[in-house]
């Protein structure tokens, strides 16, 4: 059966996610090379298209990072072929070098680039707006308000990015990538193009920034293709205008911002009252319109999603176009949303309501205390590692480790992938801010409470040796990845942690998958993501060839072997590396499935269990505690069977199946 | 069937009850009956057991993926502590909430960190909120039906015999035998009818 998105059938309407939507445009547009690391919430483009590649006769890869996704893409662009790359906000944070000049030679395939922003940071280590950078790189910026503009934007981005012989960027976020909605489709373009290379297409040196006459001529390039885009943001209907004769406010909303405007207009009876002018191109405006608009109201009032992208520009145009307009948006002056956090539809609704001074639909007093009352019976429902997860392992042979090695004050550095949740800190009690200006000794309780400095990907085995040539003594320095996060960007850092001589241990807790993102392949799983066999990686004969001196390979589920495996490499003058190796207990539970495979789970012997709590604190969430006996306990259907519950009960209380 | 206005519902549950694909099928017949539908997806981690909500908009018009505050038409909770959580900030004075009252508790309950509600204490907060609460034990009766798993059908049919969802329900019938599992269409379908009786009951 063919996937819903790869129907070749016009006019057929369904249900698509944001992101699958984006997949059909491409679809749609004859694609024939689609790059992408994975990243919450962009990795269904991706898995979409990989699914449906071999089907429609065109090529998807998952890549190392997004720089390696984004040249590969690009690759494709320069030999004419439409191509399409897709990541995460993050992601284009370590795209940036090669998205700046890429531009300056342009592109002859359409060229797509897909980036999901996550106001709210639901997924993410920051709120950051990617709009900015399309700007920053000058190039049209496409945001689109609901699935069917995320589908057609997808589509039509394709011709224009060879009209503009420029890569298109279409800004998506959370709301719309992981929300479905219908969608119409379009026709296939189903020519598929030989790839060609010319040197010198329509400019000298054409794919080489540094080729004669200069670089800056090829910056010259970029601005003189600035009147075909602005050509397309006037007419488009992407940008629509909606002026009430004789209203004096008007909305400026820009792509999922203008839903939640638009929903908020009817619900405060505001229809037919404002005029709307909603923006599907955050860059460049649609200056035209956004001048008759001025020019129409007094008032006016910015809805976006992220930060004040659109509202800068339309303050700055206001100025010469319509002077002594009130804005207000998310900037300081007269503000009337917050420039942090993701809109709602009450938080848009009420703005819009306080900056009219018209009642907003009032919750009672009386409500409002019950729901407060009844608010204090929600219990929380803390994220932890799943049970049976390996990295329950490494973190309990970590944090015993540690407090063998002198109990001073070590620091431990996070990295991103289902380990952070090392950080998340979710039965913390000491919240406290502390003051004092020696180093502090926190002990580890559970898992969540081990990780001390978390950023980005790859970021923690280069903070690490920073803290060691800073000459920090009080305790040992340790640093941990996952194995996607080890070939996404940490290999220059072993590299000069090596060569400069850092004293530093690496723990990469290779599971063979990407699994926080819902488990891509990478170059530990042995699978593309076409389905193709790929021999695997080692990472102890490449950390090895690194140069790192001592390298062990320990078992997670062994928690002696791990424990002393990580004391070796702490005690170790050197460079260490430690992979704690054990597949994914989600897919290990699926393999299970399929082969058939019986897990008898583990139980506690009720008369040997002393209350001591020591099982607890593994962070297992199979693991309970049954407050009447005092005694612990195991949830059957949960218990994975991996025995590190059993290994470390001081009183033998735990076995298979409780026969013990 | 009720056409005339927008109707909001949320699948509130803990991952792996099929929170995801209930209100897709639900959406998918909205779009299938011709209206216009939008689904919004809230997870914590997508981890196993962490809290799933999904949103769900459909009408002649709709736009956001998100339902307001106090604005939830049918709250289908797949668990009580999560229908509780969601019910508080979202359900409507004049909503329904649909309800299984078999827990799954958290970890933070499980290692004594936090007290788990009473589920009385859950169905009576829950009424205090709403117009109405139907509460069953709909993963016993998913259990009777033949299988835990289709939990999530049986209380589509639940939320089906509140007569509020603007469609036919043979397309949302339809809908389900295409998009569950190969295989399992008729086991869900049982489920549904015994949901959908269930809750006629007490309706
Ligand atoms: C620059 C960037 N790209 C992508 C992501 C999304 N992301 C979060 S964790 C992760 C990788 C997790 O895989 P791995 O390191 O193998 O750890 P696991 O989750 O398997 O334990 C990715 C790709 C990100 N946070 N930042």
């Amino acid at each position: 059966m063919v996937h819903v998105v790869a129907e070749d059938k016009i006019g057929k309407r369904t249900l698509l996610m944001g992101n699958e939507a984006i997949a059909r445009g491409a679809i749609e547009a004859g694609i024939q090379l689609a790059a992408a690391y994975p990243g919450t919430p962009s990795s269904e483009v991706m898995e979409t298209l990989a699914t449906v590649a071999d089907d429609l006769g065109f090529y998807a890869e998952w890549s190392t990072n997004e720089m390696v996704a984004f040249e590969v893409a690009s690759g494709a662009a320069i030999t004419g072929v439409r191509s399409l790359v897709c990541m995460k906000n993050a992601g284009l944070n370590v795209v940036m070098d090669m998205f700046m000049t890429l531009v300056y030679s342009g592109v002859r395939g359409g060229y797509l680039i897909v980036v999901a922003d996550d106001p709210g940071a639901h997924y993410s280590s920051n709120e950051q707006d990617t709009r900015f950078a399309a700007m920053y790189a000058n190039i049209l910026c496409f945001e689109p308000a609901n699935q069917q503009e995320a589908k057609d934007m997808a589509r039509i981005a394709f011709e224009l990015s060879e009209k503009f012989e420029l890569p298109v960027f279409l800004r998506s976020v959370t709301r719309l990538s992981h929300a479905s909605g219908d969608v119409t489709y379009g026709d296939m373009r189903k020519e598929k193009r030989k790839a060609i290379f010319d040197r010198h297409w329509k400019l000298p040196y054409r794919w080489n920034v540094y080729g004669p006459p200069s670089t800056v001529s090829k910056h010259v390039w970029l601005f003189s293709r600035a009147p075909l885009v602005k050509e397309f943001v006037e007419s488009t209907e992407f940008n629509t205008l909606e002026i009430v004769k004789g209203a004096r406010v008007g909305i400026i909303a820009s792509g999922i911002g203008s839903s939640y405007a638009r929903e908020a207009v009817r619900g405060l009876g505001l229809d037919g009252r404002v005029s709307f002018l909603k923006i599907g191109t955050p860059y460049p405006l649609p200056e035209k319109k956004i001048g008759q608009l001025l020019n129409s109201v007094e008032k006016v009032i910015m809805i976006e999603e992220g930060d004040p992208v659109v509202e800068m520009q339309v303050r700055a145009l206001s100025n010469s176009l319509a002077p002594g307009r009130k804005i207000s948006g998310k900037m300081a002056i007269d503000q009337i949303l917050n420039p942090y956090d993701e809109l709602t539809p009450n938080v848009v609704a009420a703005a819009i309501a306080k900056f009219l001074d018209i009642k907003f639909e009032e919750i009672s007093k009386s409500r409002l205390e019950a729901k407060a009352e009844i608010r204090k019976l929600v219990a929380p429902r803390s994220s932890t590692l799943c049970a049976g997860c390996p990295h329950l392992g490494t973190y309990w042979a970590l944090k015993v480790a540690l407090r063998r090695s002198g109990g001073k004050v070590w620091i431990v550095n996070g990295d991103i992938g289902c380990y952070e949740q090392g950080g998340y800190g979710i039965f913390a009690t000491k919240l406290a801010p502390s003051f004092v200006d020696h180093s502090v000794k926190y002990d580890i309780d559970t898992p969540y409470d081990t990780l001390d400095t978390n950023y980005i990907m790859g970021g923690g085995i280069g903070l690490s040796q920073g803290e060691f040539h800073a000459k920090y003594e009080d305790g040992a320095i340790v640093a941990v990845a996952g194995d996607s996060t080890f070939f996404h960007a940490c290999m220059p850092a072993i590299v000069n942690a090596v060569y400069n001589k850092a004293k530093v241990t690496f723990l990469v807790l290779d599971n063979a998958w990407t699994a926080m993102t819902g488990h891509q392949p990478n170059p530990t799983t042995g699978m593309t993501a076409m389905g193709q066999q790929s021999p695997i990686f080692r990472i102890e004969e490449i950390v090895k060839s690194l140069g790192a001196g001592l390298v062990k390979v320990a078992d997670p589920y062994n928690l002696k072997e791990a424990r002393e495996a990580i004391e070796e490499g702490i005690k170790y003058p050197g460079v260490s590396v430690i992979i704690t190796r054990r597949l994914c207990t989600l897919q290990y539970l699926r393999e299970a499935r399929k082969s058939k495979t019986k897990i008898v789970p583990y139980a506690v012997n009720k008369e040997k269990c002393t209350g001591c709590k020591i099982c607890i604190q593994l962070g297992c969430p199979a693991i309970d505690f049954e407050d009447g006996s005092k005694k612990a306990g195991i949830d059957p259907l949960t218990c994975t069977a991996c025995d590190m519950c059993a290994q470390l009960c001081p009183f033998r209380a735990i076995s298979p199946g409780g026969s013990q | 069937m009720n056409k005339t206005k927008d109707l909001n519902l949320i699948v509130a549950g803990v991952g792996g009850q099929g929170s995801v694909l209930a209100s897709h099928i639900v959406a998918d017949a909205a779009v299938r009956a011709g209206l216009k539908a939008r689904v919004g997806e809230t997870f914590g981690a997508a981890m196993r057991g962490g809290a799933v909500s999904s949103h769900i908009r459909i009408g002649e018009d709709v736009q956001g993926p998100l339902v307001a505050e106090d604005k939830l038409d049918i709250l289908i909770a797949l668990e009580p502590l999560e229908g509780l959580r969601i019910g508080v900030k979202y359900l409507s004075p004049t909503g329904i909430a649909i309800l299984n009252t078999k827990a799954v508790p958290s970890i933070d309950v499980n290692i004594g960190k936090a007290t788990y509600p009473e589920i009385s204490t859950i169905v009576s907060s829950l009424e205090r909120l709403c117009k109405k609460v139907v509460a069953i034990d709909a993963t016993g009766l998913s259990i009777k039906s033949g299988s835990a798993k289709t939990l999530n059908m049986l209380m589509l049919g639940m939320a089906a015999a509140t007569e509020l969802l603007p469609f036919p329900i043979e397309i949302l019938k339809e809908t389900i035998r295409e998009r569950v599992p190969k295989g399992t269409e008729d086991l869900n379908m049982k489920a549904f009818d015994v949901g959908y009786k269930a809750a006629k009951e007490l309706l």
